[in-house]
């Protein structure tokens, strides 16, 4: 085992952390008054984690993000204060505490006021909402047939699909060119993070464009976004933004928000899921969508103190993160003389490195045989991406998402590297 | 701990078969054990709402939550999936389907009501039914039915028909006749009545409606479709979804089938139109059926529809199995329900073959409960004082001449009775709130009035003034 893979936590800890001018650019809540909580040890991490199993390295942090003990241990809490009197939660404890998970985030993401935050359960749901109202558009005549929803090629499949279910048919078209015909573009769907294959795209210029070209509403998915990349609500401009918490900040599955301008016309955003609170706002409507385990989106406060214990919190983490990251990509591309998908400052704790064209990848079953063998035959979790051959390109593309606290990622890397023996 | 759940649900109807995993049947300490975590103190009269879980299912629901924690990927790609498939399988054998693509897992009965009321407001959006076609409910649907029938039908175009339903109620007929009133004026000027939701057991009041009466006379009379909402139904009454015949008929697991929060089932009958439901959160599975669709909308813990198994396991522990706890919860509730209609001079909502695990008790008149704002604040007096939690419901009288009176006046309110069989709770320290509940209620209405001063307390609320609770804590005392 090559000791300089081994992590160490404490170099994640202990390592210099130079603080930038980009680094606070709005205050971190701190729900504590106790003073700093000690940072977190490497065997406090591994205890924290000690649930994961053991004999898997987890390089797909991205797709369903980890948890520790001490927020699930909270969580428990909470089910179990429910299942003990449940009117009384009902009616006493639930709203409130979803009220104080809201003004956490609306911290986190410097938006102007708690009312522009709904918690949601993914950013599936949200695209929903998002894509109902723009439904309705259509079918009340305040948009004309032939109006346009733009989003990229890359966009995630499920939001392709709801673009299916409410844009097409209601009558709008669903593009990923752009203007044609003289049609209006209602709304422009970005990615901040794309998935697979995974790329941090620049949102703030992607916005300014679509304001000058009178575009009505920009709606960026930024299911990676939240302890991935920064996220600034007014910096980057845009109508709607959502992020899921479950993927890179912490929270068990599952709890998302979406962010929703003020000045957007949200009286007509509605939860789709429609219960008593119809019509006293988005984020009341979300708040309670009937009978259900609302306890992932009890638990943000704690999740702030978990993360408040790493050096530099939720920015030391996303910068260690991503030089990791990095690094070890760039050891991957060298010793198979691949390539990245792209330069290091589009990536952020992901990142794309080229399989070798000997493995002989050439469709999507090929990928996902290969994911799955990695898996079953040698322990490691790795999404596996094909794109195929542009100008006689050929091969498939692996991504690799991870987190600084997880040791086993760096073991898992040396397995990688007979992968070319696969074949 | 690793559970043998069966993959293939039981194949008979339940009410012919009794399987028994052992031939010894669950103890009242077993019992105890399994409701451990309930608040000792608090005398719970509201099942309906949100239901009880025993320890055994929540340790079954942990151990498929660690199961996606440890490893996430595997478990979406290997385990997911199939573990829907055999809650549903088990389901569709309970509720007497003919097969399990009709059997979708959702969260509630009101997500349920999004699926089915979105399909019917697409439906007027696209020009497929005329402005002003007709949905017809009952006056005392769920709230967030109504709200959903807002959302998607009368924003789209169409229009709604209330049936009023009687209240205190008699009998099925009267039901009946109100139910032929409202189709003859859901279908004048030429409408047609695109879809009718019926509520197999009404929340509030609760009442059992005839549905399978209802659903008949829906078909005679041409009604396109008929949605039953059985929030209440599956572990309170018998649910067979071919006699009940409805299009849709959805029921929560969560209230009287111990599931944890929360698992629902929509029932779809095969047909043409079932092609065109979808669910609301769209998924990559869209278009790929709504069972599929339903058991992926994103990265969500499934983990509460993969306890059916576990909570069949549990059910059939009690000697004869579900059918045995539904008679025992009916008789119990009944028994109960009279008691306190008698000791108070008042009357039961509706007769006990119109009630399932939970009845309708009329509160003496002398409560002089108003309003409804009265009666949350009686609710919510009950559970802060006396740690009891049971819903008060406030009856509108349309006409006095025609309200139910006891010796003092006219009954304008109504408590909702609804928990389980006293043989499920029994502790010794909570006995005298839980498992004698019933005569935790009626002594504490016996000193509400005898006190005769309860506007007293109605306005002492409303001031919140401290004075007046000192003065009302005083008046307690003293009787």
């Amino acid at each position: 085992m090559a000791s300089s893979l081994h992590d160490a936590p404490s170099a994640a800890v202990n390592g210099t952390f130079a603080a930038d001018a980009k680094s606070q650019v709005h205050k971190k809540p701190r729900l504590y008054a106790d003073p700093s909580p000690p940072l977190f040890t490497p065997s406090d991490i591994l205890s924290e984690f000690s649930h994961h199993d053991p004999a898997i390295a987890r390089i797909n942090n991205g797709s369903f993000g980890s948890c520790p003990s001490s927020v699930i241990s909270a969580q428990n809490d909470f089910r179990l204060q429910w299942l003990r009197q449940p009117d009384d939660f009902y009616f006493n404890q639930l709203q409130p505490k979803i009220l104080q998970s809201r003004t956490i985030i609306k911290d986190l993401i410097n938006a102007d006021h708690v009312d522009e935050v709904s918690i949601v359960d993914n950013a599936t749901t949200a695209a929903a909402i998002v894509l109902q109202q723009i439904a309705w558009g259509f079918a009340e005549g305040k948009f004309n047939h032939g109006d346009a929803a733009v989003m990229l090629h890359y966009a995630y499949g499920a939001v392709k699909k709801s673009v299916e279910a409410y844009v097409t048919r209601a009558g709008g078209q669903a593009l990923q060119r752009g203007k044609q015909n003289g049609r209006r573009v209602r709304l422009a769907v970005i990615d901040h993070v794309t998935s697979m294959p995974t790329v941090v795209i620049p949102v703030k210029e992607l916005v300014t464009i679509c304001r000058e070209e009178g575009v009505d509403q920009v709606f960026v998915d930024a299911a990676h976004g939240i302890g991935c990349v920064d996220i600034d609500m007014k910096q980057i401009g845009a109508d709607f933004y959502t992020s899921n918490l479950h993927k890179w900040y912490f929270c068990p599955p599952s709890v998302a928000f979406l962010y929703c301008k003020r000045s957007v016309n949200n009286s007509d955003l509605h939860h789709p899921v429609v219960s008593h609170e119809y019509g006293n706002g988005l984020a009341i409507e979300s708040a309670w969508i009937g009978t259900r385990d609302y306890s992932a989106q009890l638990v943000v406060p704690k999740v702030l103190e978990f993360i408040n214990r790493f050096e530099g919190g939720i920015n030391g983490i996303k910068k260690r993160n991503h030089e990791r990251v990095v690094e070890m990509g760039q050891m991957l591309v060298e010793a198979w003389g691949t390539h990245l998908g792209c330069p290091p400052e589009m990536c952020s704790s992901m990142v794309m490195v080229g399989l070798p064209a000997c493995l002989g990848i050439s469709s999507d079953r090929d990928a996902l045989n290969l994911r799955t063998c990695l898996r079953e035959k040698f322990g490691v979790e790795v999404p596996i991406y094909y794109r195929s051959p542009k100008d006689g390109e050929e091969g498939g593309v692996t991504g690799l998402g991870m987190q600084s606290i997880n040791l086993l990622t760096m073991h898992s890397l040396v397995l990688l590297f007979p992968i070319h023996k696969l074949k | 701990m690793q559970h043998e759940y069966p993959r293939n649900g039981e194949s008979t109807h339940p009410s012919s078969k009794k399987p028994k995993l052992s031939s010894k049947f669950i103890t009242e300490s077993d019992i105890r054990d399994e409701f451990s975590h309930h608040q000792q103190r608090v005398a719970r009269i509201n099942n309906g709402s949100y239901g009880s879980c025993p320890n055994s299912v929540l340790t079954a629901q942990r151990h498929w939550q660690l199961q996606f924690l440890r490893q996430p990927d595997a478990f979406y790609f290997n385990v997911l999936r199939d573990g829907i498939t055999a809650s549903r399988e088990i389901i569709k054998d309970l509720i007497n389907a003919d097969h399990v693509d009709e059997v979708s897992l959702v969260d509630n009965a009101t997500t349920a009501a999004a699926i089915v009321l979105q399909r019917i407001g697409r439906s007027f959006a696209e020009g497929k039914f005329q402005k002003n076609d007709t949905v017809l409910m009952l006056h005392c649907a769920f709230q967030a039915v109504k709200k959903s029938i807002q959302a998607y039908v009368t924003r789209a175009g169409g229009s709604v028909i209330e049936v009023r339903l009687p209240f205190p109620v008699n009998s099925e007929e009267e039901i009946i006749s109100e139910f032929k009133k409202s189709i003859e004026e859901g279908k004048s000027n030429g409408r047609k009545i695109r879809l009718a939701i019926i509520d197999h057991i009404t929340s509030m009041p609760s009442v059992v409606i005839p549905v399978k009466e209802l659903v008949r006379i829906c078909r005679a009379e041409g009604i396109e479709q008929v949605f039953v909402d059985a929030a209440h139904a599956i572990g309170s009454v018998k649910v067979d979804v071919k006699e009940v015949g409805a299009d849709f008929y959805v029921s929560n697991l969560h209230k009287w089938f111990f599931c944890p929060p929360s698992i629902a089932f929509l029932y779809c009958k095969k047909s043409t139109s079932s092609s065109d439901l979808h669910h609301p959160v769209v998924s990559h599975e869209y278009g790929n059926g709504l069972p599929i669709e339903s058991a992926w909308i994103g990265t969500r813990d499934y983990s509460s529809q993969l306890v059916v198994p576990a909570v069949l396991e549990f059910v059939n522990r009690f000697e004869g199995g579900i059918d045995g706890i539904m008679k025992k919860n009916h008789d119990e509730v009944v028994k109960m329900g009279k008691m306190l209609a008698e000791s108070w001079g008042t009357n039961l909502g509706s007769p006990p073959e119109m009630s399932a695990a939970m009845i309708m008790v009329g509160l003496p008149s002398r409560l002089c409960l108003d309003s409804e704002e009265d009666a949350v604040m009686l609710r919510s007096h009950l559970r802060d004082r006396y740690e009891v939690e049971v819903p008060i419901f406030h009856q509108v009288s349309v006409d006095r001449e025609e309200g139910v009176r006891d010796k003092d006046g006219f009954i304008t309110g109504y408590l909702r009775m609804g928990k389980l069989a006293k043989c499920f709770i029994r502790n010794e320290k909570a006995v005298i709130k839980v498992g004698a509940g019933f005569h935790g209620i009626t002594s504490v209405f016996c000193r509400l009035l005898m006190r005769a001063a309860f506007t007293v307390f109605k306005e002492s609320y409303k001031r919140g003034a401290k004075s007046s609770a000192e003065e009302l804590e005083l008046l307690t005392n003293v009787i």
